[in-house]
Formats: structure tokens, sequence, C-alpha cells
């Protein structure tokens, strides 16, 4: 049961990882076809750019979950923890009120596309189905903020900037012939 | 005229007590749309329609190409033949550094990966030479820049797809603005090596540079699938991006027999949550700016602009600066999506090229990277070298000057960035 919980705080990085592969092969299988065989499958830049739609919205929400949204932190930083702890809650009250109101929103519009259908072009799906992502993403985003704000005020969990990589092994002070392996985490 | 109040006091309000960019951009869009009583309906449907794009997937692609490259150790033997190519002129070991962010830059859309992926070499190598710990890191976090001017190049991918340009125009527009971004940094670290004694590496033995390059061939040939694939029509650039995974993942398993599962893994779980960060952006920002251009904020900010003076030059100073201000607070991404709906039309009424502009505009997104208070090379810089920001941001004085000097060098004379691409017919 543990494991299985475990296992759910990283549920939209599995999905988006799997995503992320379907659409790369089907793009790579795309430029093979059209290069060598001067062939393409009518559906498969469609169906890998919705992937690429739920992909994104999903990592949104992982992304949450390592409290890796981008903020101006540079007034923030010169704060005792405390306040800014106080400060930033405030700041997230107003992101979940933000995601509740497009939850709703969208289930609004996805309701009323279930009557007036829309298809997609090549694949002919209902763009009702595939708007799910919406309620869905923006749903699991606000339990992750919550989640974030429980793990950071109540059990005292300090989330590192991950855009100040924290690098597994010192260069500075190992010799230059093992400093060949060095820890790999990439940026962007 | 309520409205771009509403907006933009709601936009400043929400970065002050930190809440992410993407909120502070959405919530003040809904602001607007709750406060005249509109039904938001339409922000549901940008959501879907500014994500999904098939120019954008470039964006996730060369993000996982460039991690995939670490892993896969191409990134390494790039790096280390321009370390072996240090001459023995004063500053020589700099100068290799600029010279690997170069190349790297060729193959990698993004700043911080290229600081990180040069400086883990580089920083030591140089601090072994006598170099100063921190102008070593100042060194690298401002050559990290390049490789978002060199193409292939993420924030262009995304000035690009706001601006509706050809993102194949801006790749090729890049390669001077690089090459001269490059030069002035060279010349500035030979002043200050000069004057500080600084020198050479190691003096390598002479078959060392042919070893570097047998070793690094697939490397090399790296930025020439990907670059000779996009500018010879073969690709577009997402496909490019996607070919170069693929590409990667060949050589990493198969010829340098480096890449790990785990390696992989984690490359896909970092494209994961930086994609999904930064391109939830693209949803409240256009939604920002349809609000903007709604309320003519554009028109009005080119009035006032031609109020205070007709010069072009003028106003290009005037841009530059606001434009390197915004960068030294603001995710450089964002930037881009934010600035240019507001921006663009005003410097096209003016009569500037829509790809003269983004292409300054990607230049000072650069010199963002290495000043402070966020600066995403000089964080990595730090953690390399162990030195404080602000010591590395005094050192990176002489190089950011040198690069708002190039700056303004292009927007003066567009002929620098308008003149390659024109010259093969783009």
């Amino acid at each position: 049961m543990f494991k299985l919980i475990k296992q759910m705080d990283k549920l939209e990085n599995y999905i988006c990882q799997l995503l992320l592969c379907l659409f790369v092969v089907l793009l790579f299988m795309q430029v093979i076809l059209r290069v060598f065989f001067n062939y393409g499958i009518p559906w498969s830049e469609e169906l890998s750019r919705f992937a690429f739609v739920w992909f994104v919205f999903l990592g949104a929400s992982y992304a949450a979950r390592l409290s890796a949204h981008n903020r101006v932190t540079f007034h923030l930083r010169m704060m005792p923890d405390k306040m800014r702890n106080g400060v930033e809650l405030l700041g997230d009250i107003f992101w979940i009120a933000f995601n509740t109101l497009m939850t709703l929103k969208s289930i609004e519009v996805i309701d009323s596309m279930m009557e007036f259908t829309y298809f997609s072009p090549a694949l002919d799906w209902s763009m009702a189905y595939l708007y799910m992502i919406f309620p869905v993403s923006f749903t699991l985003t606000s339990l992750r903020i919550i989640q974030v704000n429980y793990m950071k005020l109540v059990c005292g969990v300090k989330f590192d900037d991950v855009d100040e990589p924290d690098l597994e092994q010192d260069v500075m002070s190992s010799p230059a012939s093992k400093r060949e392996q060095h820890g790999n985490r990439p940026l962007a | 005229m309520t409205a771009p109040f509403i907006l933009f006091g709601m936009f400043f309000f929400l970065l002050v007590i930190g809440a992410p960019i993407v909120v502070a951009l959405g919530a003040s869009a809904l602001t607007v749309y709750m406060a005249a009583g509109d039904d938001f309906v339409s922000l549901v449907q940008t959501a879907w329609n500014a994500v999904d794009s098939f120019p954008i997937m470039a964006l996730p692609a060369f993000i996982l190409s460039g991690a995939l490259m670490q892993s896969a150790g191409i990134s390494r033997r790039l790096v280390h033949i321009a370390e072996v190519m240090a001459g023995p002129m004063a500053g020589g070991l700099g100068f290799s550094a600029i010279l690997a962010s170069m190349f790297f830059g060729a193959i990698s859309g993004s700043g911080p990966a290229t600081t990180a992926a040069v400086g883990m070499l580089m920083i030591p190598a140089m601090v072994d030479r006598g170099y100063g710990r921190s102008y070593s890191a100042a060194l690298t976090a401002s050559s990290g820049g390049l490789g978002v001017v060199i193409p292939p190049s993420i924030p262009m991918v995304i000035y690009g797809v706001t601006a509706s340009e050809s993102i194949t125009k801006l790749f090729m527009a890049g390669i001077l603005p690089g090459i001269m971004l490059a030069g002035g940094l060279m010349i500035t670290n030979y002043v200050i090596s000069k004057k500080k004694g600084y020198v050479s590496g190691n003096i390598h033995p002479p078959g060392a540079l042919r070893k570097a390059c047998k070793d690094g061939i697939w490397a090399i040939l790296a930025p020439v699938v990907i670059l000779g694939g996009i500018y010879s029509g073969l690709f577009t650039p997402t496909e490019a991006a996607v070919v170069s995974v693929f590409y990667t993942l060949f050589i990493g398993v198969f010829v340098h027999k480096e890449l790990s599962l785990d390696g992989f893994k984690e490359s896909l779980n970092s494209t994961t949550w930086l994609t999904g960060r930064v391109l939830i952006i693209m949803f409240t920002a256009t939604a920002f700016g349809r609000i903007l251009v709604e309320n003519d904020i554009p028109g009005m900010i080119a009035q006032s602009l031609l109020n205070m003076t007709d010069s072009l030059a003028l106003i290009w100073i005037v841009v530059i600066a606001f434009l390197i201000f915004v960068g030294m607070f603001l995710e450089t991404l964002a930037t881009i999506m934010i600035v240019t709906p507001v921006l663009l039309p005003v410097m096209v009424s003016l009569g500037v090229d829509p790809i003269h502009f983004g292409i300054v505009l990607v230049c000072c997104c650069e010199i963002g990277f290495s000043t402070p208070p966020l600066g995403e090379n000089m964080f990595i810089g730090s953690s390399i070298a162990k030195v404080s920001i602000e010591e590395i941001s005094a050192k990176a004085m002489p190089f950011v000057l040198v690069e708002i000097l190039v700056v303004v060098l292009l927007a003066f004379f567009p002929e620098l960035v308008l003149w390659l691409p024109e010259f093969f017919g783009y």
C-alpha cells in the first residue's frame, strides 16, 4: 500500500515519459518515412501534437510537485524563512484559485462540446475527450501545490531551487583523471 | 481604459508575492475578464491552441537531445577538442572555453546546459593553470550564453512561434551575431589575461588534437546532422531536433557505449518538468498578450516612444536597456513570450524587420543569463567553481559590457543580422 502511494507521487512523471516517447518516436517515424519512402501517415502528426499537449499540461503538474515553476525570487531571498513561506503561501492560494476557476470553466466547455461535437480533422476524435486533460491537470496541480505546502510548512521539508544545481560531485577537488564522469544532471 | 491597469496591477502584485510567472500572467488575464463581467471560455480555448503547435515541439526535443548528449559523452568530447586547441598566447585556455561554448552552442539550444557542459571541464582546468576562480566562472557563464545565439536555439524557437516567423530563418540569422559575440568575449579575455598573466593550458603533445578529433568524430558530426538538415530544407527544426535525439541515442549506445539506462531515464525525467513549466507559460502569456493587443497597448507604447524622439537609434537604445533590465529579473523564455506581443508590433511599425528584432531580443536575453539577480548561467558557474554569485558578477562586468556593445552594433546595422539569410535566399 505504501509502495503504491510512493508510486502515485510520480504518477504524472510516468505518464509524461510515456507521452514524450510516443510523440518523439512518431515524429521520427514520420521523418524516416518521408525522407526514404516519400510516404506520410496521415494521422501521425495530429496524434503526436495531441500527445504533446497532454504531456505539457501533466508536466506542469509534475513541475508543481517539484516546486520547479519559475518565480521572481530575489526579494523573497532577503526575507527570513518564515516570512518567505507565508508570502509564498499567499501566492500559492491565488494559484489554487486560478486552477479551480479553470477546472470549472473547462468542465463547462467540455459539456457544451459534448452537445455540439467537434471532431479532429485527421483522427476524427471528439475534441471534448481531448479537452479532459484540462480539468485533470488543473486539479492535479492544485493537489500538488497543497502537497508541497504541507511538506514545506508542516513537515519542514526544504525545496532546493532547481535552477541552482546541486552537483553530485565536487569537480574542483577531484583529480583531473576522475573529472570525466561528472554528475550528468541535464539542464536547459 | 481600466483593463490595462487591472492587468498590470494584478500581474506585478502576484509577482511580488512570489506566485509563479505562469500564475501572475494567467490570473491577471482572468481578473480582467471577471472585472468586465465577460465569460472566460476563450481562456480554455487558448490553453489548447497555444500549445497545440507543431513548431513548439522542437523545444522538448531539443531539451531531450541536449540531456542525452551529456549522458552519451558527446558534450565531453566536443569540449575536449576545444580544450586541446588552446594556443600558447595569453588567455589561451579562456579562448578554448569560449570556443567550446561555440561548438556546444551548435548542438544545444540552451544557455545553462552549455555553461554546465563547458564549465564542468574548463573551470577546473583554468583554475589548475592559475586563472582566478571567479574569473573562470564568469568567463564560462558569459560564454555559455552563446548556446542560445548560435543555432539551434530554444529561445529562437519560442520567438519564432510567438511572432509567427520562420524558425529556420532565425537559425540562419543567428550565426553571424553569435560569432561576433564570441569574438567580443575573446578580445576581452585576451586583454584581461594579458594584464593578469593568465596563460595557456597544458602544452599538448603534437598529436593530441588529431587524437581528440578522431575520438570525437561522431560528436563533431552532430551539429552537421542537425544544422545541415535544417539549412538544406531536409528537416523542419522540430524534425531535426527529433533526429538528433535518435542520433544521440545511437551514438551513445552503440558507438561511445556510455549511455546508461539511468542516464536515459534521467533525461526523460528532466525534459518532462522543464517542458511542463515553460510551455504552460505559453498558454497564460498568450492570454495576457491578447488582452494587451485588444487594448492597443503596443500602439500606445509606439506613440509615446515617438513623442519622446523620432530617432530609431535612440528608440533601440531604450528598448535594449529595457530588455536587459527585464532579463535581469525574469526567466528567459517567459521574457520572450511576454515581450514579443507588445514590442514586436511597435518595432515593426517603426520599420524594423521582425527577424532583426528577434535576434536582438535573443541576444539581450543572452546577456540576462550572466547578470544578477537571476542569472541562470551564473548559478551554475558558482556551483561548479564554489565562489559566490557576487564575485562572479563583478568579474563578469567587462564581458557584459562588451556584449551590450555588440548588441547595440547589431541593432544599428540590420545587415549584420539579415545578410546571411538573404544570401541563402530565405
